[in-house]
């Protein structure tokens, strides 16, 4: 078992009235996959965004309780969002590009963290993230064409690139397949197998499947509760509760 | 009388729409058939019957009537003796013998106008009644035959279809072929004025004074009064004038709107958004003469008296302030558009950006504003081209004189304001200054419609990549 990277304390999340998430209390240990699945609207994405404190770009979002991270509250006023953030980087259910070249799109990260001050050194780390999310061999030839000419698959792997670019502990991934045909799955499926020795990684899916082919961990969340988590094996072989066995066996959901 | 006509036709439509309605009902009901189309399109259908073929009846009768009168009667007036060497001598004649029937004739009435008004009242009055009788024939007998249709059974449906787009296509068709009018009417008087004047002598010639070519007539320039006029009608500093005060409106314009536009889009919160948005856009409303008087009355004599203090010369009419307001006119347009262009860019790059550390200015910086690009861009060339054929601002706060200049402090031109400088007052047509008119308005045409063009293919090209 490894080491517990993100540790989450009764999280509640609310948007204006509406409540989305309810005592959320999780642990994700580093360098494993963790899946979280569930229906629609139960509030994955919405913890996962608590991690990297993308909701506070929404206004009327308003979050108590605490994530720790290595021991340190991020929601901590005085904690830096931008240091946050490029500690947990996050790739988005649809691809999102910047209407950039693929360089451009790889240096981005780099650029606003001041990280590779010679060309030499951001040439080094936009090779070295796209190997990583192996698209290099695809594309080495033509860094300077914009990224939105890339397929969705590509795409969805130059923002996993854009993501590693500026080397974070923590990998967010908000159905990261789900705008992509089979193959393509299959290589960020393998892509993020490889990425899990380095990267702590979460992932929401809607696929079991996938889940199960990715994940060591695996929480269920249901109208904003987490029910039910544990080892992937567990959890999908013989889980505890009631609900969690309707929802993986396609009973609803 | 044609307007009795036309509410008579109207009403006795519109109330044959209810029985038309009622009447293939019953039909239907009668004979136990089921109607091809509802009972409405029976009463649309004898609508359009009864009152279309009427009205069209109607216009034509009405736009050849006045034509056929005046021949028949200048044709008595001639065989009784009245002498037309000419057109205009027989027009004049035929508005004398309209005067004498409408009784607003002072002059001597001889019998022979007597005589002619008598016919011209009298063929008046034949026309009117025939006109009448025709139309009530029409109306019967296209009633009768929508009628008939009724109880064939028809498919009154298409029917109506077909007539709504064959009308729906005419109005398009106005409109299209007033444009196409008007560009003709420009290009025909431009030709009659590069006739006279060399198309090279027009473009390139650096002195504008059109008043030289003032009481000559085109047809009889000579060669040597050429020589004389070949630089009266020197297009450049026209176009520099132009040019100069766009730009001074420019660089008023484009950073205001568009941070103005930023900041709606990007920083607003809704309130402050619901608010200002339509305050701004309340400076598209402003009428440009009050634009203008505001440029000529506070602005330039300010721009004039600030000058002073620092020993500098200030026309005080001059290119800046003509610039500086003109810009502020322009401010919503570059506001309005970016703020749409940039709301319009997906909240996904916003993200993909803010996840990976980014502040907000960064990534409105690096990511929303080169997302946005072509929209901002494509809505700077729109607000040029409004800039460039903005006239009552110039006309009152930029003067009149074509200097070819460069200081902003000077008083410079444009080519609205020089199109309204010809055409206002007496003028005589086959002058070349008159006509220069027409060609500065195909030139500025020409201008604006580049601008427009090369400014939609950009927004519409930036559209294609989003939605």
């Amino acid at each position: 078992m490894n080491e517990i990277k993100i540790k989450s304390k009764n999280l509640n999340v609310f948007y204006g009235e509406k409540q989305a998430l309810f005592d959320v209390n999780l642990d994700l240990n580093e360098k494993e996959v963790t899946a979280l699945i569930g229906p629609s609207g139960c509030g994955k994405s919405t913890f996962i965004r608590c991690i990297n404190r993308m909701n506070d770009v929404i206004d009327i979002c308003k979050v108590s309780g605490s994530i720790e991270m290595d021991g340190i509250d991020i929601n901590d006023k005085n904690l830096d969002v931008v240091s946050l953030r490029e500690r947990v980087g996050m790739v988005f259910q649809k691809p999102n590009p910047f209407p950039k070249s693929i360089y451009d799109n790889v240096s981005y990260g780099p650029n606003i963290h001041g990280k590779g001050e010679t060309k030499s050194e951001l040439d080094e780390i936009v090779e070295n993230s796209l190997k990583k999310a192996a698209l290099w061999e695809e594309v080495k030839d033509r860094l300077d064409e914009p990224g939105t000419s890339l397929s969705g698959g590509q795409q969805q792997r130059l923002c996993i690139a854009r993501a590693i670019s500026v080397n974070p502990e923590v990998i967010l991934m908000d159905e990261p397949c789900s705008a992509l045909d089979p193959i393509a799955t299959a290589k960020i499926e393998e892509l993020i197998d490889e990425l899990k020795k380095t990267y702590t990684i979460v992932i929401v899916t809607h696929s079991m499947a996938q889940a199960v082919r990715v994940s060591q961990k695996t929480g269920f969340f249901h109208l904003g509760k987490l029910i039910e988590v544990g080892k992937t094996e567990k959890i999908f072989k013989n889980p505890d509760n009631k609900m969690t066995q309707d929802y993986i066996t396609g009973r609803f959901g | 009388m044609n307007l009795a006509l036309i509410f008579l036709i109207t009403i006795f439509s519109f109330s044959l729409f209810f029985y038309g309605r009622s009447k293939s009902k019953s039909l239907s009901i009668e004979n136990n058939y089921k109607l091809k189309a509802l009972p409405k399109f029976y009463g649309y259908y004898l609508v359009l019957w009864c009152s279309l073929p009427s009205l069209v009846f109607l216009l034509v009768w009405t736009l050849f009537e006045p034509t056929i009168i005046k021949s028949i009667i200048l044709k008595i007036a001639a065989d009784q003796g009245a002498i037309m060497q000419d057109q205009n001598a027989a027009n004049l004649i035929y508005e004398k013998i309209k005067a004498v029937y409408l009784g607003t004739y002072f002059g001597d009435i001889d019998s022979l106008l007597k005589e002619s008004a008598l016919s011209y009242a009298k063929f008046k009055n034949i026309f009117t009644n025939s006109k009448i009788v025709l139309i009530f024939l029409i109306v019967i007998s296209s009633i009768i035959y929508a009628l008939k249709k009724i109880k064939s059974n028809n498919k009154a449906r298409d029917d109506v279809e077909i007539i709504l787009k064959g009308l729906l296509f005419v109005s398009s068709l106005i409109a299209i072929l007033t444009t196409l009018g008007i560009i003709f009417s420009l290009l025909f008087e431009s030709i009659k004025f590069f006739s006279v004047i060399n198309i090279f002598d027009y473009l390139f010639g650096t002195n504008w004074s059109p008043q030289r070519a003032f009481v000559r007539d085109a047809s009889s320039i000579t060669a040597a009064e050429y020589e004389d006029l070949k630089d009266a009608f020197g297009f450049v500093p026209l176009i520099a004038g132009t040019a100069f005060i766009a730009l001074i409106a420019m660089l008023v314009a484009v950073p205001v709107g568009l941070f103005s536009g930023i900041y709606m889009a990007e920083y607003a919160t809704k309130k402050i958004r619901r608010v200002s948005k339509p305050i701004i856009e309340i400076l598209a409303g402003i009428p440009t003469v009050v634009y203008g008087f505001f440029a000529a009355l506070t602005v330039g004599p300010f721009f004039r008296e600030l000058g002073e203090n620092f020993g500098l010369t200030v026309s005080s009419e001059s290119a800046l302030a003509a610039g500086l307001i003109m810009g502020i006119m322009i401010i919503p347009y570059i506001s309005s558009l970016s703020d749409d262009v940039i709301n319009s860019v997906p909240q996904s790059l916003r993200d993909g950006s803010y996840a990976i550390g980014a502040t907000k200015s960064e990534t409105i910086k690096k990511v929303v504003i080169p997302a946005a690009l072509p929209g901002i861009i494509g809505s700077v060339l729109l607000a040029v081209s409004r800039a460039i054929g903005e006239t009552m601002i110039v006309v009152m706060a930029a003067g009149l004189a074509a200097n070819l200049t460069i200081n902003p402090l000077d008083s410079t031109t444009t080519i609205t304001t020089q199109i309204v400088m010809i055409l206002i007052g007496d003028q005589e047509f086959d002058s070349p200054k008159t006509q220069s008119a027409f060609a500065l308005g195909l030139t500025l045409f020409i201008a604006t419609l580049i601008l427009n063009y090369i400014a939609l293919r950009v927004v519409k090209k930036y559209r294609e990549k989003y939605d």
